[in-house]
């Protein structure tokens, strides 16, 4: 097991590498530093200014190496900042100047606030209404709740928050439909309608395929076995089925964690919820590159985190899986 | 399912609730969620700082929209809108604007005790005479000892005109002020060669004389530098404060930036700052600098506006700005009653205002007034004179420009709002006039006439050959798309050929720097200042890039001597005849095809009416009013809660319950 992990550790490296080269080739090699800093510094910049701006940020060094004479290879834009990246210095945002080390520490908590009630409500939900459907199976009701679970699947997040936020604003009254406040008793207030939106717009496909994977299970030798030894169909369902379609879920959820941590860019942006997802967008429109940089190099790392405890949640689940 | 099934299913569930004897603590808690929800407010806001004054009148808070965080609340640093508009009742400048004169604008003292006296210096330069007023002090803050803010003295001003040369600093004036102010350009090279400022050395340009008293030395006649003592760049800073707020742990706990909290002489002053949620202001105790105007408004606001005469500032105590960063949340709490005025998007454009662009009758009857504003700012294509078509063919830009349908550009792509440009000049600036037309204004039938005059009859050559001109714009959006869609379709009128490259914004700015376009969209210039200086400045010939934004590289040499003499000169008669045979130079030469001055709807509530609409002012909200109780009032008539919902959810719940329980009773 030891083994297993030291080893897909050092895997991480290369990916990280790979996923940091390719942002930055996208960010600098398609759209040069001295774009980036124009766009920043607006239609007014002058040359100089321009020119100022890199300096201070160390954008006046050549991209990848350095083949200047007199300074070392290694003195460029993209080795500068994967040394720094691995002493987990995140640096300063490029446009407010702000430690980036800050600005993810403050922004962590509303997004995880936002997203694992959502996460664990919408999981709770979908299970038991996949468990239920899988129950009455070819009812009825089966039915009418494919077609509902389709309808919801079929419409875009963007029309349940402007309903949701219509509904809150100028038809309920009970809570506000927008803001957010990191203060004890009134933060569930403002986190109501954007989990509840959350939990809402992905609970169609949740439930489908989760049902799925159920139905999956159901039809397996060992079921038929444990109905025709009279175990009931309630307990066939909770104590054989769930039990064995973990695995499928296990890698659906533990793959969804790093995704709770960086919030969600469409929510947070209409409800004002000043969570990572807010942050990156931000910076993508800014554009402040350092603030990009930080997220995919952390949202790498967290991904990959993701995957390794997937696989050991698999050895755990599965007694006939062994890590090694 | 047949029936029995379902009803099996059912009876199953409910044997499974009871059994877990969960019921009345379920139900207990659907009742404590019902209760919660009623007695829940809806109001987004946090309380305010204070219930009352200390005279036990109410507190009054004004509640405004940002579209995102500031990005530097340095006044040296500080250019955006957003950071201008928080920045603006934090920071008072040398100079400002009086809010109510906008046609010609007016420059007015702030911390200085009247506009400075010019001087021209006998070995050459010009020399301004300021004088500070005395007992203006910097606001309470822990960076000062026993955290009382000490009075501000001319060596403050210093410190600023120095952090404008400090290339740490990244201060955007400096490209304009160095050309004139002595020392600035020497002080910022010297700067970037040792990799640091010394703020030991004196700048040459700033000369303190007195304990509030200094003087600036120009290298020549720059009238414009008042201007520039109207705006954050030159507002004097405390070093203390810039020194305190290091960004770094002092003690445990780490300092913010100078730059996250300034520490200034303004009305207001930072209470709280939740990054990327709101900026909350309280007002500064200890404010004195300057009164409500005693004159300058219209007679329609006469009965509103002289009862605040001479009045201290601020008006209200406190000022909450939410970030928002999308608009129709905005429209939302604006209905609410919960923000005090918005601006009028395209998202709620067509539901607030009516085709003949008055406010809907809706809103209206909620006491909501419109306004109209229009910025010091012109928008156009910018005509390459250098390229081998169309620079040196100067009947083909006029007819250019006169197929160019700037009204239904505006018509159809900003709902009629912003005005046609009709010069380069936008209003309230010396030499705007309102009934001048440009004279190669829309005009189909003159166009192609001018065409085939320029050597193109029917948009063909000589040889036969149909004329192909580059269009260069921002693309990449629909919206983009389809604006640079319409633009070719006018041009292509005249049976000429249009080619449309779309470029990222930062491309197109290359390209208008290296020159390398025919006909650019997008192109235009915001006021800094309103003066005639600050737009002729883009064709005047020794401000080619990449040392200006020449970028049409216009050369006349008769403009370039106009300008030169009406640069220098002060504000006159004289000057505005020079400026308008300036306009009349460009208008014949067409190096740009002229589109708008643009323009925004925005709204206000009935207890937070719009005091002044100066467009040099980031809002003026130390002139902001506010009728608290009618505010009050309405807010809790907007926001009744109605029971239907929670009494058809509880009808729901019952029902689920009572089928439950028939379905366990039944099996």
């Amino acid at each position: 097991m030891l083994a297993y992990l030291i080893r897909r550790l050092f895997f991480f490296v290369p990916i990280v590498l790979g996923v940091m080269l390719l942002t930055f080739v996208l960010f600098f090699v398609v759209q040069s530093p001295d774009a980036t800093a124009r766009r920043v510094l607006g239609p007014k910049a002058t040359p100089k200014s321009v020119e100022n701006w890199l300096h201070n940020r160390g954008y006046d060094k050549p991209l990848l190496v350095n083949r200047r004479p007199g300074e070392p290879w290694h003195d460029s834009l993209f080795i500068n900042q994967m040394v720094r990246l691995a002493s987990f210095d995140l640096g300063t945002s490029d446009v407010t100047g702000r430690p980036l080390r800050e600005v993810f520490a403050q922004g962590a908590l509303p997004s995880l606030l936002l997203t694992v009630p959502a996460f664990l409500a919408s999981l709770v939900m979908a299970v038991g209404l996949a468990l239920y459907l899988v129950f009455i199976r070819n009812a009825a009701i089966d039915f009418v709740a494919t077609i509902l679970c389709v309808a919801m699947m079929s419409v875009p997040v963007m029309v349940y928050v402007i309903f949701g936020q219509f509904m809150a604003a100028q038809v309920l009254n009970y809570f506000p439909a927008f803001g957010f406040e990191l203060n004890g008793w009134s933060t569930p207030k403002f986190l109501l309608l954007p989990v509840s939106l959350m939990v809402v717009s992905g609970l169609g496909a949740d439930v489908r395929l989760f049902r799925a994977l159920f139905l999956e299970e159901m039809g397996q030798d060992y079921i038929r076995t444990a109905r025709a030894k009279g175990v009931s169909k309630v307990q066939v369902l909770l104590r054989h089925v769930f039990k064995n379609g973990l695995i499928n879920l296990i890698t659906l959820v533990v793959a969804s964690l790093p995704f709770l941590i960086m919030g969600s860019l469409l929510l947070e942006n209409f409800f004002g919820i000043p969570g990572l997802g807010n942050v990156l967008v931000t910076a993508i429109q800014a554009p402040d590159f350092a603030v990009v940089q930080a997220s995919v190099f952390l949202g790498s790392l967290l991904y990959l985190g993701g995957l390794l405890l997937t696989d050991l949640c698999y050895a755990w689940a599965d007694p006939r899986i062994r890590l090694g | 399912m047949p029936p029995r099934t379902f009803s099996r299913c059912l009876a199953t569930l409910a044997a499974a609730f009871l059994r877990l004897r969960v019921s009345g603590p379920f139900c207990g808690l659907v009742i404590l969620c019902a209760v919660m929800l009623l007695g829940c407010s809806n109001n987004p806001h946090p309380e305010p700082l204070q219930k009352t004054r200390e005279d036990g009148t109410p507190w009054k808070v004004r509640y405004g929209a940002l579209p995102e965080d500031p990005r530097s609340l340095d006044p040296q640093v500080c250019y955006d809108n957003v950071s201008r508009r928080v920045l603006e009742p934090i920071q008072e400048c040398l100079l400002e604007y009086q809010p109510f004169k906008t046609d010609p604008y007016e420059l007015v003292p702030c911390l200085l005790k009247k506009v400075p006296e010019r001087i021209e210096r006998s070995a050459g330069g010009v020399t301004y005479l300021c004088e500070l007023k005395p007992g203006i002090f910097f606001h309470d803050d822990p960076c000062f000892p026993e955290g009382r803010g000490r009075e501000v003295v001319a060596g403050d001003v210093l410190f600023a005109f120095q952090r404008i040369a400090d290339p740490k600093v990244e201060c955007p004036a400096l490209s304009n002020l160095q050309d004139y102010v002595e020392g600035l350009a020497e002080a910022f090279e010297e700067a970037r060669k040792a990799d640091s400022f010394d703020y030991s050395k004196p700048i040459s340009g700033l000369k303190v004389t007195g304990k509030y008293t200094f003087e600036i030395h120009l290298k020549a006649a720059y009238p414009q530098l008042l201007y520039w003592l109207a705006m954050h760049f030159t507002a004097p800073v405390a070093r203390e404060a810039v020194e305190y707020y290091d960004g770094k742990p002092h003690e445990g706990k780490t300092r913010d930036m100078f730059r996250f909290h300034p520490v200034a002489t303004g009305p207001f002053q930072i209470a709280e700052w939740k990054r990327n949620t709101r900026i909350r202001l309280k007002r500064n105790p200890n404010y004195h600098t300057t009164t409500f105007p005693q004159e300058g408004w219209g007679a329609d606001q006469e009965a509103l506006l002289r009862p605040l005469a001479g009045k201290a500032l601020p008006l209200v105590d406190e000022v909450n700005m939410t970030v928002f960063r999308e608009t129709i949340p905005i429209f939302l709490l604006f209905r609410q009653g919960y923000l005090d005025g918005m601006g009028v998007g395209k998202d709620a454009f067509s539901s607030l205002i009516t085709p003949s662009r008055d406010l809907s009758a809706k809103y209206k009857e909620r006491g909501v007034s419109l306004h109209r504003d229009t910025e010091p700012s012109t928008f156009f294509m910018a005509l390459n004179m250098e390229d081998p078509v169309i620079g040196t063919n100067r009947k083909l830009r006029q007819a250019l420009s006169s197929a160019f349908d700037a009204q239904g550009n505006l018509d159809i792509f900003f709902n009629s709002v912003p005005i046609v440009a009709e010069q380069l000049l936008p209003p309230g600036i010396a030499g705007y006039r309102k009934d001048y037309r440009n004279p190669y204004g829309y005009n189909l039938e003159r166009a192609r006439q001018l065409l085939a005059e320029a050597g193109y009859p029917n948009g063909k050559d000589a040889s036969g050959k149909t004329l192909e001109v580059s269009l260069d714009t921002t693309g990449g959006s629909a919206n983009e798309r389809l604006v640079a869609e319409f633009y070719q379709r006018q041009f292509e009128r005249l049976g000429i050929k249009v080619k449309v490259v779309e470029n990222p914004f930062a491309r197109l700015m290359e390209k208008l720097d290296n020159g390398g376009f025919q006909i650019a969209a997008g192109s235009g210039w915001g006021a800094d200042y309103p003066d005639p200086e600050n737009f002729y400045f883009l064709y005047y010939s020794k401000n080619f890039p990449p040392a200006g934004k020449n970028h049409s590289r216009y050369k006349n040499p008769e403009f370039d001597a106009l300008f030169e003499k009406m640069a220098t000169m002060e504000n006159s008669p004289e000057r505005e005849e020079i400026a308008l045979k300036m306009n009349a130079i460009l208008a014949e030469d067409v190096p740009h095809i002229l589109n708008m001055h643009r323009s925004t709807f925005g709204l206000t509530q009935s207890w937070a009416p719009r005091i002044q609409s100066n467009p040099l002012l980031e809002g003026g909200l130390k002139y902001a009013v506010l009728e608290h109780e009618l505010r009050e009032d309405l807010r809790s008539q907007w926001n009744l809660k109605p029971l239907w919902p929670l009494l058809t959810l509880g009808a729901g719940v019952l029902a689920a319950g009572l089928l439950l329980l028939n379905a366990r009773r039944k099996h």
